[in-house]
């Protein structure tokens, strides 16, 4: 027998944790929150540089300066310094985007003061060995190599390239000929230049002691120099249609980056924006999924993001298809995004999304991995915590005329970037429609 | 170790039901955020599907969310999303899941969904051939469009492997693909989809009592039927080295794997293999990662693990414990060998000093809580976990003496099972030669 579908109650209110938030006289900041129930503890040093801080003709150089990081200490070499991280439970990895670079690492719950010392040690006190340069530049030219062949990677530099031009932004690949000036001053002289407390800022989340990790914090950081200020750099992203094909003959699949620059997360249209990527592309029955994956059987993995830098976002729909329906894939992107912005969505399919989204947000709290993102998030665009305590409320106050709007104001398709990397000789014609490539 | 740790940390709370239809359900309460994650899993995967249907299992996945009796097409993902949560299932060796984490107060429409679709999918020809064509393009994005897409996981498991069930490629060949039909959907639902051929997990803020009375409520009176025929997969011991090599057409660099026959599920072998990869392959103190990348400088990184699509805590053996690497064309895979022959025979010929044995506990028990922090679906690593060792050792209370047994490997029996596991003649090794210019 089949059983009736179960009516639910109401959600209950979201539910924030609470931040314990401490600053040092020298400007270095730290937030502590308590989640989960396994004995492990998150620790990330969230430093703002990255790969913006970069100047032209050194692309990559932050990722050079990133491996070096993991060759020891000043008062450890890199076997010793591996060998203090694997007792704690963990180990050092560096994340890092446009304007930061995490060094984190997981570690069993009663060692999280230790692993914070061992994060300082390797942000203050790096060693660079001058032995490991070679080895070291070798590893990021094999890196050039292996990027260069993955589909969806050229495709993104291709779409960055053409939203950014010049400016940072735009400069993914670098030029193999520039890594013969990457070296061990030119390493130091990055990382001590780009560093320092007012561009620090430690999270711990999970299961810890606190009064241990915040004395272990002050221990490590309170005679740290105040180093330089954030650097801005704001981009002027490109307006208007452009297109850029990248031949990979006998291709499969094109992959497709495709979208345009959209307001960013101290806007008061964000909420309202996500809300409306999620309902077109954002979610598995988002819209676009629904028709060029479950009708049309294009592709597998399609999906549209928001991607986010201070005072910068932009909006794309990312999917690989199927060779011969390249261009009919493109079409029922952009047939989708106009259809929004022609019709508001029906109260009841946008409710469902709504749901989607403040739902999302309490699980997004539930690991301590999910609640650092978070505040990274906030930290990165200048938001407190009044963001993400007014977040759900104002997830639930977007309306179909509004998500309508948004689309009309900001997702119009005549002026979408498109990047393809697939079988030129298959693809060129089908995307004529939609433009004439260029270099 | 050091005095004062505790030593064996790991102490879920397991409740074990077995309902009238066989369905053994599993519940495990955690009150730290109001999150649930319901995991259903079937004894059904890549191992056990039909000769001549390569890759049905995990096309059978797809159609799970296809509609059921009371659910329409991609009726369940709307239903979750709409829900505040996110649902996903995956094809693995020894079994398919099928899991949602979700808000707390949605456990009773999650629990009705999952029981809707046991009762089987309720597809219709354009369905199946929709979902072959999303397949398909998995197979391409994954595989036949990247570089190195088939390493080494499929390759390795074709030269490692003489049964067929755990040498095939269970992404499937495209001929096989396009050969399944509506008739093999519903024979391989019937005879691998029963309530007793399966387990129910339910993690997360629930109350235990209303958890089993809806698990009862909606899947109690899904018919019994007897539960299939476990397949013999097992291996005969290998006693020749082997070496094969492919060329990969989009890959502009060769690369290296060794693969190793591992001591059998829940021996004492299988637990001191698992601190060897802890001491050998995991993480930048490992020998491998001080050997081949810090000295020798031949790979930015050399990966692997005991399980190419998880950990060894979820499949069944046989498995292959690999390493892989992706290196330059100057520097020829017998150097690397050489290289890594010299790391193999230390710890086949001595014992591992205490400090390193240590080390190895303290970060086998980090990656085991590593492993239950799911970030991307709260909740569903503790399922998995508890899933596996219900479906694969009958008992998923057993998660609970993990510690314990890794805690009870020597350092004699490490260097014993090196001696006996990681022989040259039990290996394979595998190299791709790059098609593509550089």
């Amino acid at each position: 027998m089949t059983h009736p579908r179960p009516v639910l109650s109401a959600p209950p209110a979201a539910r924030i944790l609470p931040r314990n938030q401490q600053r040092l006289a020298n400007g270095m900041r730290a937030t502590f929150v308590h989640a989960g129930a396994v004995p492990m503890a998150s620790v990330r040093l969230v430093l703002r540089t990255g790969s913006a801080d970069v100047p032209a003709g050194e692309t990559w150089l932050e990722r050079f300066v990133h491996d070096y990081l993991g060759e020891g200490t000043e008062v450890r070499d890199a076997a010793a310094f591996a060998d203090a991280m694997a007792g704690l439970g963990g180990q050092l990895s560096v994340d890092a985007d446009e304007h930061t670079t995490v060094l984190r690492t997981d570690v069993l719950a009663e060692h999280a003061p230790e692993a914070i010392a061992l994060l300082a040690e390797v942000a203050r006190q790096p060693r660079f060995p001058e032995s490991e340069a070679d080895r070291l530049r070798n590893d990021i030219r094999r890196g050039l190599d292996l990027a260069l062949a993955q589909p969806q990677y050229v495709t993104f530099a291709a779409f960055r390239a053409a939203l950014y031009g010049d400016h940072p932004y735009g400069r993914v690949i670098p030029d193999a000929t520039m890594f013969e000036r990457f070296d061990t001053a030119r390493a130091r002289e990055f990382w001590v230049g780009e560093t320092g407390a007012q561009r620090a800022l430690l999270l711990v989340g999970g299961v810890f002691d606190e009064v241990a990790a915040i004395g272990a914090w002050r221990a490590a950081f309170e005679d740290w120099t105040t180093g330089p200020a954030p650097v801005e750099h704001r981009p002027t992203p490109a307006q208007g249609r452009t297109i850029r094909l990248l031949d990979r003959p006998g291709a499969e699949q094109s992959t497709v980056y495709l979208g345009r620059s959209v307001p960013d997360p101290t806007q008061p249209d964000f909420v309202p924006l996500e809300v409306t990527n999620l309902l077109v592309g954002g979610s598995f029955h988002s819209r676009i999924t629904m028709n060029i994956r479950e009708a049309k059987g294009y592709t597998y993995s399609p999906h549209s993001v928001l991607s986010s830098r201070p005072h910068d976002t932009f909006w794309a729909e990312i999917a690989d298809v199927t060779t011969d329906v390249t261009g009919a894939a493109i079409g029922e992107v952009f047939a989708e995004v106009e259809r929004i912005r022609t019709e508001a969505p029906p109260a009841d399919e946008l409710a469902g999304i709504q749901n989607y989204a403040s739902g999302n947000f309490v699980i997004r709290q539930a690991t301590p991995g999910g609640i650092l993102d978070h505040l990274e998030f906030l930290d990165l665009h200048g938001l407190d915590e009044r963001y993400s305590a007014s977040y759900v409320e104002r997830v639930r106050a977007v309306t179909p005329t509004d998500v309508q709007r948004i689309a009309q104001q900001y997702l119009g398709t005549e002026s979408m970037i498109l990047a393809v990397a697939g079988d030129r000789a298959s693809i060129e014609a089908q995307l004529a429609p939609y433009g004439t490539p260029s270099a | 170790m050091t005095t004062g740790e505790r030593a064996f940390g790991l102490s879920l709370p397991v409740q074990r039901h077995t309902l009238a239809n066989g369905l053994r359900v599993v519940l495990s309460a955690d009150h730290a955020a109001p999150i649930i994650c319901v995991a259903v899993y079937y004894r059904v995967g890549m191992r056990v599907e039909p000769r001549g249907r390569t890759g049905f299992a995990h096309l059978f996945e797809h159609l799970m969310f296809q509609g059921s009796e009371s659910m329409a097409k991609m009726e369940i993902a709307r239903l979750v999303q709409e829900n505040g949560g996110n649902l996903n299932g995956s094809t693995r060796y020894d079994f398919t899941n099928y899991f949602e984490s979700m808000p707390a107060h949605t456990l009773d429409l999650a629990l009705w969904m999952e029981a809707d679709r046991m009762r089987g999918p309720v597809i219709t020809q354009a369905e199946l051939d929709n979902q072959r064509d999303v397949v398909k393009n998995e197979i391409r994005v994954n595989v036949l469009n990247r570089p190195y897409g088939s390493f080494p996981w499929i390759e390795m498991q074709a030269a490692a492997f003489t049964n067929w069930h755990n040498s095939h490629n269970g992404y499937g060949d495209m001929a096989d693909l396009d050969a399944a039909s509506l008739e093999d959907v519903q024979s391989f639902f019937r005879d691998y989809y029963s309530p007793a051929n399966a387990v129910l997990v339910v993690v997360g803020d629930i109350e235990e009592q209303q958890a089993i009375d809806l698990a009862r409520k909606y899947f109690e009176d899904i018919p019994a039927a007897p539960p299939p025929v476990p397949a013999d997969v097992r291996e005969p011991r290998q006693e020749i080295e082997k070496r094969v090599s492919y060329v990969d057409a989009l890959a502009n660099k060769p690369a290296l794997a060794v693969s190793y026959h591992v001591p059998e599920r829940g021996s004492r072998e299988y637990y001191a293999l698992g601190l060897l990869d802890q001491v050998l392959l995991q993480g930048e103190d490992s020998l491998l990662h001080q050997e081949i990348v810090s000295r020798r400088g031949y790979a930015g990184g050399v990966d692997g693990g005991i399980n190419f699509l998880g950990h060894m805590h979820n499949a069944q053996t046989p498995l292959l414990w690999t390493s892989e690497l992706i290196h330059d064309r100057d520097v020829s895979p017998d150097t690397i060998l050489e290289a890594f022959d010299a790391v193999i025979e230390r710890v086949r010929s001595e014992p591992l000093p205490q400090a390193t044995l240590d080390r190895a506990l303290v970060k086998a028990r980090a990656s085991l809580y590593e492993s239950i922090n799911d970030t991307s679906y709260p909740g569903f690593g503790r399922a998995d976990l508890l899933a596996s060792f219900e479906l694969l050792e009958d008992d998923a209370a057993q998660v609970n003496t993990i510690e314990q047994r890794f805690g009870a490997v020597t350092a004699d029996l490490i260097m014993e099972t090196a001696r006996e596991f990681l022989r040259s003649t039990n290996r394979t090794i595998l190299m791709v030669e790059p098609g593509a210019a550089e």
